[in-house]
């Protein structure tokens, strides 16, 4: 049997954040973009529990619960700014969306 | 006594700011209200003069003060003081008179009566002033009074030059006055002219060639004397009432006052020099005035070459003299003045002396009275200019030589150009249809000037002025009667205006057309003359080929080197780096999410500590 | 709270208030408008009248108020309101300059009325605040207050390339404020003041070691920060541009009052708290304003438009300001405080004038006109007085102003060339006044003119021109006939600022001075 270790909590906190990442990355569709990105903050989330735990403080538990607020927030708004967008736009590609180049 | 004074500057300053606001539109209650002005300011300066007993009557009160630096506003009525103000409250008090007839049918009174009551005002004050500062605050003032009057017939496109040449040229004069009074205080410690006085007799080391020239530009540019002469003449596109009061009698002689004023700041150099430019004036304008057909600038070369005559008195030490003949420079040359005015007005605004001729019979009042003026400034025997003048000639003669000979060349001329002036204007066949339908002016216009031709013979009778008048010159005059070779300066004299009478009687006594007899007979002599040595066409080349293309260069200078090179080079600059900064920009979110990873990454690496 | 109280704080927030109504679109009707608009500009004036009268030239700051409960005491910043004998001869000029700005604005026929009165008493109200604050930050709160609306206005009324010009000004005048913001907050970090004002920052400067090279440092911004904002020679281009494109109540308020804002920091707040470091940057501030002087006064002369060359001319004069400054001495700085108040009165009564001839002659180009004095007297009039009290004629307050700047330039010989160069401007500024007064009103009609005022037939000024440029020109003559009515006020102030700095020869007097004790060593010694 092998003991699960801060270490195993950790590296799943990297492979979530790297999943996160790669698909904020390559994926074209904003709210494929936008659930890689609530993917990142639970990695990170779980990091921060890991080091609260090991660390035998709250202040990692504390965080986590802001940033799930945040994420929340987050994540409404930006569903909001989605529906926006593609009532105007009637995409939801981040390719369509590029009124900043240049 | 203050009071009167007092209330004696400010009249005329009521008056003009009256004429301002209430009476633009009302000429006649203008013109009287300012005629009144004038005799007021006679009788308080006629009260001011011999209404009381002592020498010298001060007094001052603060008008600007910043940190420890306090000017003055005082009045300081001495001898010389005494005199000029009389001469300007008098002389003013007629021409204001004499105005009133010139002018009744000038739409533009209010606006030239304003005028003169503020030229009253800033001439006063400079008469008045007891420090350098305040005189130089009436000195610019009088110049602008002067500039407003020049300008009375603004429409012509030569009054609008004169009047703004005028003033240039006396700014020209004011600058090298401005830092002579700033040098003054800094090595004196006053401005105040009575402390300088007595500092200057105190330490007399302290005084500076330099420093004495760079006041005496004043007296250059006001006073119209070399190189700053081109002014005069041109002035004379004002009415000719104020030509007489203003660039005659009272303003350009204040010059002459100036160095009076000041005359223990001046060192022997600088004396010297003043000596040689009146003097050179007093002849180089009796040439200019020879060739003129203007009746006004032939006065007006005149009252150039009077100036220097002052000058020259001043240079060679007889301040005394030089205002004696202020005085009686002031009588006669207003008087010739007015009288061109009355002619001027009877003959329709023509000015041009070959268009005159014969007016003696219809203007007896006025040729009589001109004539009287002619025989003054030649100096002939008992008139007053011959006291005057001669007096500076023999003073000259005992202790300047070369200024003699050139002054005394100067006095032949001119008596040459004022005959000259008298024989083709008044005497001869009528030349135009404006000559021989001329009529004798109202009492308005000749009473002022048989007045002042009464003036003119007694000016010089030095024993009937009033001692509260004559003090400044006795000493002065009291040295001269003591000079030797008085009786062969009296044959000197005699003859200088004999000769010039016989030459202008051969050449003008008959003149027939339009065409000067001196041209026919001398061409390349009379082209000389008429070119006036090309002072005008050099400051002309300068202003028109030297300070406007420098200005036309400096302003392309500072399009291309400031507003291009630096303002729109910067701006380029920031277009540049930001054209570079653009690249980054492609528009996938992608992309700048890769971006921002890359630099949390890097941030982390570097506070890791592993770049070093 | 006493009346002085009110009225100081009523000619800041009257305008304020104006504004926030005038933005919301009160009063609705036009006559209501201009009632409430001739209050509002009214106010600040009235105020500043009466407070001067009232004013006490016995001790520093008069009519103080304090409201130090706003939650920035800890950066030692409070609400703190004042006079002084430099502030309140400026506050009234702010004053009287803003009301006739109101006037002429209020009959300026502008489109989107209510927006331009909103945004032009919001300027007034920067203006009378920046020049009634002793606290610095609210000093430089109230200068942005005044700036922000002019780059707005510059860019929805202004005349030719308004778009590029009010660009060009915001990112010149921002740097400038931004620059001398980083100096006073240097200057209040590095010294360690309780409090942000110039009597604190004096007495803890005192105390701090703070070393002559960092001084230079900081008065180096504050000199270039300031100075971009009294377009100083050779940052003054957005100047001339956006004077000759801005509105006409703009430049007023702009040139005549805004611009002193960097001055009277110079004189207020850098050189008296800094002396040596302002000695020791004099002969720099004395060349460029005599690039100011000199080469801007050529490039007036060659000015053919009536408006650009006003704009040149109100530059170039502003190099006499700075070299009253350079001459690091209580003269200079008095006397550039006295030209401070006469240039701004004449320089916004040249750009009303300047409206009132457009309005005439639909041109800006001498050239195209000419003869105008024949119809309109009165504005031949004005105009020649306001372009005389420019070119500093005796009578207005701008000679005062000159004369002691250059008298302030003897005091040490050393700077006798730059004083010579300097009263050059005198002859130049002569020259570009007096051929526009002649260009203008003399001489004969232009073919140009001649056809327009066959259309538009020329009248001389009404009464409600007349009114503003009355209110403008009386105070400049009574400056200039009565100057110790203000100069005692400046003298006071100044001469406490200045008293305490030892510079090697500043007393007012000058050093060979007879009067001394010591003058019987000039006594020549007796003959034997």
């Amino acid at each position: 049997m092998v003991t699960i270790t801060p270490q195993h909590f950790l590296i799943l906190a990297f492979i979530l954040v790297g999943i996160g990442f790669l698909g904020l990355l390559i994926r074209r569709n904003v709210l494929l973009m936008l659930m890689s990105l609530e993917l990142m903050l639970n990695g990170i989330n779980v990091a921060l529990l890991t080091f609260s735990r090991v660390g035998n403080n709250l202040d990692g538990g504390i965080f986590v619960f802001f940033i799930m607020t945040v994420a929340a927030a987050e994540v409404a708004v930006g569903l909001a700014l989605l529906v926006a967008l593609y009532k105007k736009r009637k995409s939801v590609l981040s390719d369509d969306m590029s009124l900043l180049k240049n | 006594m203050i009071n009167y004074a007092l209330s004696m500057l400010f009249l005329p300053l009521l008056s003009a700011m009256v004429t301002l606001f209430f009476l633009r539109k009302n000429g006649n209650l203008a013109s009287l209200l300012s005629v009144f002005t004038a005799g007021g300011i006679l009788v308080l300066a006629l009260l001011v003069i011999f209404g009381n007993e002592e020498d010298v009557l001060a007094w001052d009160t603060s008008w600007f003060a910043m940190a420890g630096w306090e000017l003055r506003f005082g009045f300081l009525i001495d001898a010389p003081a005494r005199l000029l103000l009389f001469v300007v409250a008098f002389v003013g008090f007629l021409i204001h008179v004499f105005s009133l007839g010139y002018m009744e049918n000038d739409p533009a009174r209010p606006r030239y009566f304003g005028g003169l009551s503020l030229f009253m005002f800033s001439m006063l004050g400079i008469t008045l002033a007891d420090n350098l500062i305040m005189l130089f605050v009436f000195w610019e003032l009088v110049g602008f009074s002067s500039y407003l009057l020049i300008a009375h017939y603004f429409n012509t496109e030569e009054a609008s030059l004169a009047s703004r040449k005028a003033f240039i040229v006396n700014r020209v004069g004011d600058f090298g006055f401005l830092i002579g009074i700033i040098l003054t205080y800094w090595t004196y410690g006053t401005v105040n002219l009575s402390e300088l006085a007595d500092l200057a007799d105190f330490s007399p080391s302290l005084a500076t060639t330099t420093l004495c020239l760079a006041l005496a530009c004043g007296f250059i540019g006001k006073s119209a004397q070399f190189p700053l002469h081109v002014w005069l003449p041109d002035a004379m596109a004002g009415p000719t009432p104020v030509s007489a009061l203003i660039h005659a009698a009272t303003m350009v002689a204040a010059g002459v006052y100036l160095l009076l004023r000041i005359d223990f700041l001046f060192t022997d150099q600088a004396l010297v020099l003043i000596a040689f430019v009146g003097a050179g004036m007093g002849l180089y304008a009796g040439f200019c005035a020879l060739v003129q057909k203007d009746i006004k600038k032939v006065l007006a070369y005149s009252t150039l070459s009077q100036l220097g005559y002052m000058a020259a008195a001043f240079g060679i030490g007889a301040p005394g003299l030089a205002l004696f003949h202020l005085t009686t420079h002031a009588f006669f040359k207003a008087l010739m003045f007015l009288g061109s005015g009355s002619v001027i007005h009877a003959c329709h605004h023509e000015q041009n002396i070959f268009n005159y001729g014969g007016l003696r019979k219809r203007m007896p009042i006025t040729a009589i009275t001109f004539l009287i003026g002619v025989l003054a400034i030649s100096g002939v025997n008992f008139f007053s200019g011959y006291f005057s003048k001669d007096a500076i000639l023999l003073w000259s003669y005992n202790f300047n030589m070369p200024v003699f000979v050139i002054l005394y060349a100067g006095a032949i001329l001119t008596s040459v150009y004022m005959f000259r002036l008298y024989f083709i204007t008044f005497e001869g066949q009528p030349r135009s249809h404006n000559s021989s339908d001329a009529k004798e002016n109202s009492i308005l216009m000749t009473g002022p000037l048989m007045v002042l031709a009464i003036l003119s013979i007694l000016g010089g009778y030095f024993s009937l002025y009033p001692e509260r008048l004559s003090s400044y010159l006795s000493p002065d005059l009291s040295v001269f009667s003591e000079l030797p070779n008085h009786m062969w300066m009296v044959v000197l004299g005699t003859s200088a205006w004999i000769i010039g009478l016989l030459f202008a009687w051969s050449f003008f006594g008959k003149v027939e057309d339009e065409t000067d007899p001196l041209a026919k007979r001398y061409p390349a002599f009379f082209e000389l003359c008429q070119s006036k040595l090309f002072f005008d066409e050099i400051y002309r080349f300068y202003v028109d080929k030297i300070q406007d293309p420098i200005a036309r260069f400096i302003e392309v200078l500072e399009l291309l080197l400031i507003s291009g090179l630096m303002v729109r080079g910067s701006a380029g600059l920031a277009a540049l780096f930001s054209m570079l900064a653009k690249v980054c920009y492609v528009g996938k979110i992608h992309s700048y999410s890769l971006w921002f990873i890359l630099g949390t990454l890097g941030f982390l690496i570097y506070s890791l500590g592993l770049f070093e | 709270m006493n009346p002085e109280h009110i009225l100081l704080l009523g000619s800041i927030l009257v305008p304020a208030l104006g504004s926030l109504l005038f933005f919301c679109g009160f009063p609705r009707d036009e006559n209501g408008l201009k009632k409430l608009s001739y209050l509002i500009f009214g106010f600040p004036c009235f105020a500043a009248l009466v407070l001067f009268l009232k004013f006490d030239t016995a001790n520093g700051y008069n009519f103080e108020f304090l409201y130090d409960r706003m939650g920035l005491q800890e950066l030692g910043i409070t609400f703190h309101l004042g006079l002084n004998g430099v502030s309140s001869p400026l506050f009234v000029m702010a004053g009287i300059v803003g009301l006739g700005a109101g006037l002429s604005a209020i009959h300026s026929g502008a489109e989107r009325l209510h927006l331009y009165l909103a945004l032009l008493s919001l300027m007034l109200s920067g203006l009378m605040g920046l020049f009634a604050s002793v606290d610095l930050f609210f000093y430089y709160l109230f200068h942005e207050f005044a700036l922000i609306p002019t780059f707005i206005m510059i860019g929805l009324w202004g005349g030719r390339d308004r778009r590029s010009i009010a660009l060009e000004i915001t990112i010149y005048l921002t740097l400038g404020a931004l620059i001398s913001l980083g100096g006073l907050v240097a200057l209040n970090v590095l010294v360690d003041s309780p409090k942000f004002d110039f009597p604190h920052l004096s007495a803890a400067l005192s105390e701090s070691l703070l070393l002559d090279s960092t001084a230079s440092k900081i008065f180096a911004l504050l000199l270039f920060g300031f100075g971009i904002l009294v377009a100083l020679f050779p940052f003054h281009t957005w100047a001339a541009r956006g004077y000759d494109s801005a509105p006409t109540s703009v430049s007023m308020l702009h040139a005549g009052v805004l611009k002193k804002f960097g001055l009277y920091g110079l004189i207020q707040i850098a050189v008296p708290l800094l002396p040596h470091a302002a000695e020791s940057w004099s002969q720099w501030i004395m060349w460029l304003a005599l690039g100011n002087i000199v080469l801007l006064g050529l490039v007036t002369v060659a000015q053919t438009s009536f408006k650009s060359m006003i704009s040149y001319g109100s530059v170039m004069h502003m190099g006499y300001c700075f070299l009253g400054i350079g001459a690091c001495s209580a003269l200079g700085a008095g006397s550039a405080v006295m030209l401070m108040c006469a240039h701004g009165l004449s320089v916004a009564l040249m750009f009303l004038l300047a409206s009132f001839v457009y309005k005439r002659t639909n041109t800006s180009e001498m050239s195209e006109m000419g003869g105008l004095g024949v119809k309109t007297p009165l504005l031949a009039c004005f105009c020649i007085a306001a372009t005389l009290a420019t070119i500093g004629l005796p009578g207005f307050g701008n000679f005062w102003g000159e004369f002691g700047i250059f008298l302030s330039l003897g005091e040490s010989g050393n700077h006798l060339p730059i004083l010579i160069i300097a009263a050059l401007g005198i002859i130049l500024s002569a020259v570009f006044g007096l051929r526009a007064i002649a260009r203008i009103f003399f001489g004969n009609e232009s073919p140009e003119l001649a056809e327009y005022s066959q259309k538009f037939p020329v009248k001389d000024l009404s009464r409600i021109e007349i009114l503003p440029a009355t209110l403008i020109l009386f105070p400049l003559l009574f400056i200039g006939l009565w100057p110790l009515s203000i100069s005692r006020h400046i003298d006071h102030e100044i001469s406490n600022r200045y008293a305490n700095i030892d510079y090697e020869s500043t007393s007012g007097k000058p050093s060979c001075c007879p009067e001394d004790e010591d003058s019987s060593s000039l006594v020549p010694p007796p003959v034997e």
